[in-house]
């Protein structure tokens, strides 16, 4: 049986002088929860746009299910969608969203209801299916939003950035959903800037930034990337220039820096023998260093290593 | 279609469930119904047409004029002089009698306050103008009691006189009540109103909030998208309609004349505006510019269009300017088809005019139709 679901190819797409995908190139098998990780502007929403149809006018193919994505409305029967937006009607209750999302899929109502009460419970607003969304926190909101792009039961899922601004408990619970969602043998593609929501349940993991893919695999195999590296942050109070001059200058073998801006650095060394060396050095040329941890590596000194700055810049 | 319909549907849903539905559609409607059906109808309230009757003539045929004017219905009040307040009186001139056997032309003077009730009015007229027709006939007779006695005896007469009575061309028939005119024109004012203050809104906010893309991400495609919102504001100004219909028959007695012209007609001025307001909901990006914008175009199309007013009480300029509003021939077919009694044929030409405002909204509907900003 095909396990693979979805292949994207080569997928480029241009707003003007700005490239917003570069030649993008991705499969998804059946259950996979991918998630696409970069920094705001990496491309992720333009991706999940053109998947979704709403971006025309790009080149390369999606093939889903084995067919053109484009050339066959129905397919759009298979696929689900969890815009970052709450994209529903503020103004029915979560049963009346569900029924009418529903029924964009010519799902018969008595099959529809039934769904939607089980998604309800899924994620667990079943008691209060009848109330106005006005009066839903964030995170029930954001709960809603993803039982309504579930709501005929797709095989493919894409999540834009689903735990946008909701607390740490209500993120805890859109994760358990989605792991959920991808246990049950549906495919995920889940866009996030936050590393830990993938580390937490991603099985792979694509970085991306400026549109390119920089690297995918699996959390073990990402941080191979890195190598058996420690991860030391340094802060204090010295300009970028100076601190890598310093580094440079001293020609320290095994430090590595993998970004750098005024009051803080990201370094990666080989061994962490080599930190009191480069302390000296630094007291010598009067920097004051504030803080300096010691870090496991991570996914995101896996991105500082490919990009050369942090997630959050 | 299913796809159309479910889209239109959920969009009257929300409308309803809006609390302030019932006031907006309802209540505020009732209000301008009453204003201006109250100033169309007559400030008295006399259906008993109240006649005061002051005769100088001494002769017999003055008494034989008033005892015909006497019938039920007529609350008929003999004077002596001229009376200070009446609501309409009439007067028979001295030697009335002595003068129509004489064959001299006379006038009977009749006089009503403007502001008595108008079908008393009529009622009245059309008994005196009997009574006249009796008197002649009696004179004819000379005394042979009924018309068929004098026929049978003198047949040289039966060819020489012929009455017929018929309605001229476009008589008004059945006498239309200032509710008869203010209830449809609120009727097309509220249509208006409603469907692009609702419905420019809904389709402004389902744009910003990213309903409109998620609904193409589904099975449903542009055109059935755009269906759907077409065919839920034509309900908006459907049900509009039939509230305000409804109420207006219960309350006022409403007379829409030909119910199947002036359902058409409803059906295409509202066709006309939920094409309006996808426009209006695609470029405009704040609830408060919508209001604003509906509301006044709303009203100075109503003012234009003869929704407050009939037309035939304005200047020609305004009925020329008011030419460029769709409720203009919204409320000219009202008015040919409930005063008038008027066929099809003659309100052919309004239908073609409020198609081609049709057609000129729904060009700037699909045009300007976004689905995310």
């Amino acid at each position: 049986m095909e396990k693979k679901i979805l292949e994207i190819k080569n997928l480029t797409k241009t707003y003007g002088e700005l490239t917003a995908l570069n030649s993008f190139s991705l499969s998804l098998e059946k259950g996979e929860i991918l998630g696409l990780l970069g920094p705001n502007g990496a491309g992720k929403t333009t991706m999940i746009s053109i998947l979704s149809g709403i971006v025309k006018d790009f080149s390369g193919t999606v093939t889903f299910k084995n067919e053109n994505l484009f050339s066959n409305r129905e397919l759009k029967n298979y696929m689900g969608i969890v815009p970052q937006d709450m994209a529903f009607y503020e103004d029915l209750n979560a049963m009346e969203n569900l029924m009418f999302w529903g029924g964009l899929y010519n799902l018969p109502n008595s099959t529809l209801k039934k769904r939607a009460a089980q998604l309800l419970e899924l994620v667990e607003l079943g008691t209060r299916a009848k109330e106005p969304i006005k009066n839903f926190s964030g995170g029930m909101k954001r709960r809603l939003n993803i039982a309504i792009g579930l709501i005929h039961n797709p095989e493919l899922l894409l999540l834009d950035e689903p735990t946008v601004g909701i607390d740490v408990q209500a993120k805890v619970n859109i994760l358990d959903i989605i792991k959920n969602v991808g246990e049950q043998g549906t495919a995920v593609i889940f866009t996030t800037h936050q590393l830990a929501e993938v580390e937490q349940i991603c099985s792979r993991i694509v970085i991306m930034d400026k549109g390119t893919l920089l690297a995918q695999g699996t959390m073990d195999e990402l941080i191979r990337i890195v190598g058996g590296k420690e991860m030391v942050d340094v802060e204090g109070e010295f300009s970028a220039n100076h601190f890598s001059e310093i580094i440079k200058n001293q020609n320290h073998q095994g430090i590595e820096i993998l970004s750098v801006s005024d009051n803080l650095a990201n370094l990666a060394f080989d061994n962490t023998d080599l930190i009191p060396s480069m302390m000296e050095q630094l007291f010598k040329n009067q920097i004051v260093v504030s803080d300096l941890k010691i870090k496991s590596p991570n996914l995101e000194a896996v991105f500082l290593k490919l990009t050369g700055r942090s997630l959050r810049d | 279609m299913r796809k159309i319909w479910h889209i239109g549907i959920t969009d009257l849903k929300l409308i309803v469930k809006d609390k302030m539905f019932f006031f907006w559609s309802l209540l505020f409607p009732m209000i301008f119904i009453y204003i201006f059906g109250s100033l169309f109808t007559a400030g008295r309230t006399d259906t008993k047409s109240a006649l005061m009757v002051l005769n100088k003539d001494k002769g017999q045929w003055g008494a034989y004029l008033i005892e015909k004017i006497d019938a039920p219905g007529i609350e008929l009040k003999k004077v002596d002089a001229i009376p200070k307040d009446y609501i309409r009186f009439v007067i028979i001139p001295e030697n009335f009698s002595q003068n129509i056997e004489a064959f001299k032309s006379q006038s009977i003077t009749l006089m009503q306050k403007s502001d008595s009730n108008l079908k008393a009015g009529r009622m009245a007229e059309t008994k005196i103008m009997q009574s006249i027709i009796k008197l002649i006939t009696e004179m004819i007779i000379k005394g042979e009691k009924d018309i068929k006695t004098f026929f049978d005896k003198k047949p040289e007469f039966r060819s020489m006189v012929e009455i017929k009575t018929r309605f001229p061309d476009k008589t008004i028939t059945k006498i239309p009540s200032g509710f008869d005119h203010t209830i449809p024109g609120i009727l097309v004012q509220f249509i208006m109103i409603m469907v692009l203050v609702s419905g420019g809104i809904i389709v402004m906010e389902d744009r910003k909030r990213g309903i409109l893309s998620r609904v193409l991400f589904s099975s449903a495609s542009y055109l059935e998208l755009l269906g759907g919102k077409f065919f839920g504001r034509l309900l908006m100004g459907l049900l509009q309609s039939l509230i305000l219909i409804i109420v207006g028959m219960i309350m006022f007695h409403l007379n829409l004349g030909n119910f199947l012209y002036s359902f058409l007609n409803i059906l295409i001025f509202s066709a006309c505006m939920a094409c309006l307001s996808i426009f209006i909901g695609s470029v405009l990006n704040s609830e408060e510019v919508i209001v604003g914008v509906a509301i006044l175009t709303g009203n100075i199309f109503a003012a234009l269009g003869g929704s407050w007013w009939p037309m035939e009480v304005v200047p020609d300029t305004f009925k020329i300017v008011g030419m460029i509003s769709p409720s203009y021939w919204a409320m000219k077919t009202f008015h040919q088809v409930i005063f008038f009694k008027e066929g099809f044929s003659e309100i052919l030409i309004n239908f073609v005019v409020l198609s081609v405002f049709f057609l000129v909204f729904m060009f700037l509907a699909v045009r300007y139709f976004k689905i995310r900003d």
